[in-house]
């Protein structure tokens, strides 16, 4: 059962090799678009490395909900729906979205998550000892 | 040897050009597997042939068109090998007809397995070769998804898909250093081609200005070219190998 550093530090390895970022640049608080650059294909890489290194199975859409964000039904002219917003909430316990549901821009949304959020969405999915 | 440690997997592995490309990687020092769908004798057979060849082959049964069993094999395949260097992907099928007279299984067959095949492929390689950050994809399309045939439209669709998968691909991947390409053969020697070349072989001769058909072995020869290093800085591209029958003109 892994402790909440040693899940910060897998988590730490996965983005290092997956963004080609220093160590020291993955803080908890680090937005993965916004401060470590992150791209969609990162995204991608980001979510196989994680489950080759917590053995868990990460359904596409769970950690980084594009299907949302490119969905019709829950964007318009930019922005996330109140519909839209109530989905990502409901797929993202583990983020905190009162910021961006205050002016819900889709282009916004990459600046959202932070090295934080994914450690709880890691601890969400494997059991942990403090 | 250009593929001396490196792994390969090819779809349509047991006959015609994706017989010739196990033969040409497995020659040149690869690991391959080769997936077949129902011709376990000829799979087998070329196994036995390509015992002495300075890559290990093996053959593994699947039907491309399902992704779950892609995983199934590429999966394990990348925990044993610890790397996946090449998928070809040269599964494909015809099922000829009017298009007025076409059944929508003959359109359905043709689809998933010729383009839905490399997408369950393409699919299952995806994270060994971004894990690698590295890896080589090289697609069989067909001169036939530009130049018009009658009677294959459901080949024709199936083979512009292949381009298609192949640009948009490249483009994904070329990030992690993952190429994407096509080959296009024009009209070759194997089984899938015998009734047409049966039937207007001599006319479809005059229309080439080598003036013969191709080989698979001359197929394979581009695809481990574009699967090798030579090719490190070829991505996206769809290569004609026709003997010159898409120049048209005079």
């Amino acid at each position: 059962m892994p402790t909440k550093d040693e899940v910060f530090q897998k988590i730490q390895t996965a983005l290092v090799d997956a963004l080609g970022v220093d160590e020291e640049d993955v803080k908890p608080e680090a937005t993965l678009v916004g401060d470590l650059g992150a791209e969609s294909i990162d995204f991608l890489d980001i979510v196989f490395r994680l489950e080759k290194a917590f053995d868990i199975k990460i359904p596409r859409g769970e950690l980084f909900p594009e299907d949302i964000l490119t969905d019709s039904k829950y964007v318009q002219d930019g922005k996330v729906t109140e519909h839209g917003l109530s989905e990502l909430r409901q797929r993202m316990p583990f983020a905190n979205l009162d910021e961006f549901s205050k002016n819900p821009v889709v282009q916004d949304f990459g600046n959202l998550l932070t090295v934080a959020d994914m450690c709880r969405f890691v601890e969400g999915k494997v059991e942990v000892t403090d | 040897m250009r593929f001396e440690g490196k792994t390969a997997v090819v779809t349509g592995g047991s006959r015609g050009i994706g017989r010739a490309c196990v033969a040409r990687l497995a020659n040149e020092g690869a690991q391959v597997a080769l997936i077949y769908h129902s011709n376990q004798q000829a799979a087998e057979s070329l196994v036995a042939e390509l015992q002495s060849a300075p890559g290990k082959v093996r053959a593994l049964q699947a039907d491309v068109r399902d992704l779950q069993r892609a995983h199934q094999l590429i999966d394990p395949l990348f925990e044993e090998w610890g790397h996946i260097d090449v998928l070809v992907n040269s599964a494909g099928i015809v099922r000829d007809g009017l298009l007025g007279a076409m059944t929508a299984e003959q359109w359905r067959e043709v689809i998933e397995t010729n383009l839905g095949g490399a997408f369950s492929y393409c699919h299952a390689v995806t994270q060994p070769m971004m894990m690698m950050r590295r890896g080589s994809i090289v697609n069989l399309s067909s001169t036939s998804a530009e130049f018009a045939s009658r009677g294959q439209v459901n080949y024709a669709a199936s083979k512009g898909g292949i381009d298609g998968l192949t640009r948009a691909l490249a483009k994904e991947l070329a990030p992690r250093n993952i190429r994407v390409n096509a080959v296009a053969p024009g009209m070759i020697e194997t089984d899938m081609s015998q009734v047409v070349r049966g039937i207007a072989g001599d006319q479809i001769k005059k229309a080439i200005p080598l003036k013969r058909f191709g080989k698979p072995e001359e197929i394979a020869a581009v695809v481990a070219f574009l699967a090798s290093d030579e090719a490190a800085y070829l991505t996206g591209q769809v290569l004609r190998v026709d003997g010159g029958l898409s120049l048209g003109g005079y």
